[in-house]
């Protein structure tokens, strides 16, 4: 881009456009970034493992498990009592009764029984509403 | 004298300036540029994960941001509506039954004792399937599985 008489042209380094323009940029990003979706985790532990060593007994503990059954329809069933129909996602009473059973003692033991037709997205919401209620000892059973 | 002959070019110079176009300045625009660099090293993480398009992960509003892990087997399982089946699938090879990847899984465990398992299943498989997989991760001697989901539903 030449430009006529630009000897007296050089206009110098302008800050205040930069400026501008950085904060234009960062508040778009900033606000992009919010919306992005991130992947998580939710672990379960299997019985058994290497920490297991042959020879040693174990007595096991006189725990009562919990056990949460899901249908295939996704209802969600403890101790024979249900909490949660298949359009309620976060589970609240499942989170609830989960919470007053580790607020007693928060050794048992949690055991999901999905029927074999049940989806692993019901699946999580169960363990994610196990998770929030800060159970420890999860499992498949 | 002076400052009279100095507000006479300062007065020059404004009149001029109109017939001028700014050059192209390269050091704002290095500036703007290292500035997005830095934003996009810092969202993306250290790891780079599995990614599987056609892998619906289930929301899980509550769970936790992935841990540092000394080894991981990501298995990816993609459902396949129409007839009710899943596939699986590590490091780009698909198999068509869990008791297939007991022994990627079990090499994988002889190279590190620490293995853990990353399931990410599309939010349709059926537990059926899910047991198999668990049950194939169980007979490789591995009890550290860990299931992938997302914390919001991706915007559409």
């Amino acid at each position: 881009m030449a430009s006529v008489g630009s000897e007296d042209g050089d206009v110098g380094f302008q800050i205040a456009p930069m400026v501008d323009v950085v904060f234009v940029l960062m508040l778009f990003f900033m606000a992009s970034a919010g919306q992005q979706v991130k992947e998580r985790e939710l672990s379960i532990n299997l019985p058994g493992g290497s920490s297991t060593q042959a020879g040693t007994r174990r007595t096991p503990p006189a725990v009562t498990p919990i056990i949460i059954e899901i249908n295939s329809e996704g209802y969600v069933v403890i101790n024979n009592t249900q909490v949660g129909g298949p359009d309620d996602k976060r589970l609240p009473q499942l989170r609830d009764q989960l919470t007053l059973m580790m607020s007693m003692g928060g050794e048992d033991p949690v055991i999901i029984r999905p029927s074999p037709d049940a989806r692993h997205e019901r699946i999580m919401d169960v363990l994610n509403a196990a998770a929030s209620s800060n159970v420890q000892k999860l499992t498949f059973g | 004298m002076a400052s009279k002959h100095k507000a006479d070019k300062r007065r020059k110079e404004m009149r001029n300036a109109p017939e001028e176009d700014p050059e192209f300045q390269i050091a704002p625009m290095i500036d703007i540029l290292l500035v997005l660099l830095v934003f996009f090293m810092s969202i993306s993480s250290t790891e780079v994960l599995q990614v599987n398009q056609n892998i619906n992960l289930p929301v899980a509003a509550d769970a936790k941001a992935p841990k540092d892990n000394v080894g991981q087997v990501i298995v990816n399982v993609i459902w396949v509506p129409l007839n009710d089946i899943g596939i699986l699938e590590i490091n780009d090879v698909k198999y068509n039954t869990p008791a297939e990847i007991i022994p990627v899984l079990s090499n994988a465990l002889m190279r590190a004792p620490q293995t853990r398992v990353l399931i990410r299943a599309d939010r349709g498989v059926r537990y059926a399937f899910l047991r198999q997989i668990l049950k194939a991760v169980g007979d490789a001697q591995i009890t550290s599985i860990t299931f992938s989901v997302m914390d919001k539903e991706v915007p559409r």
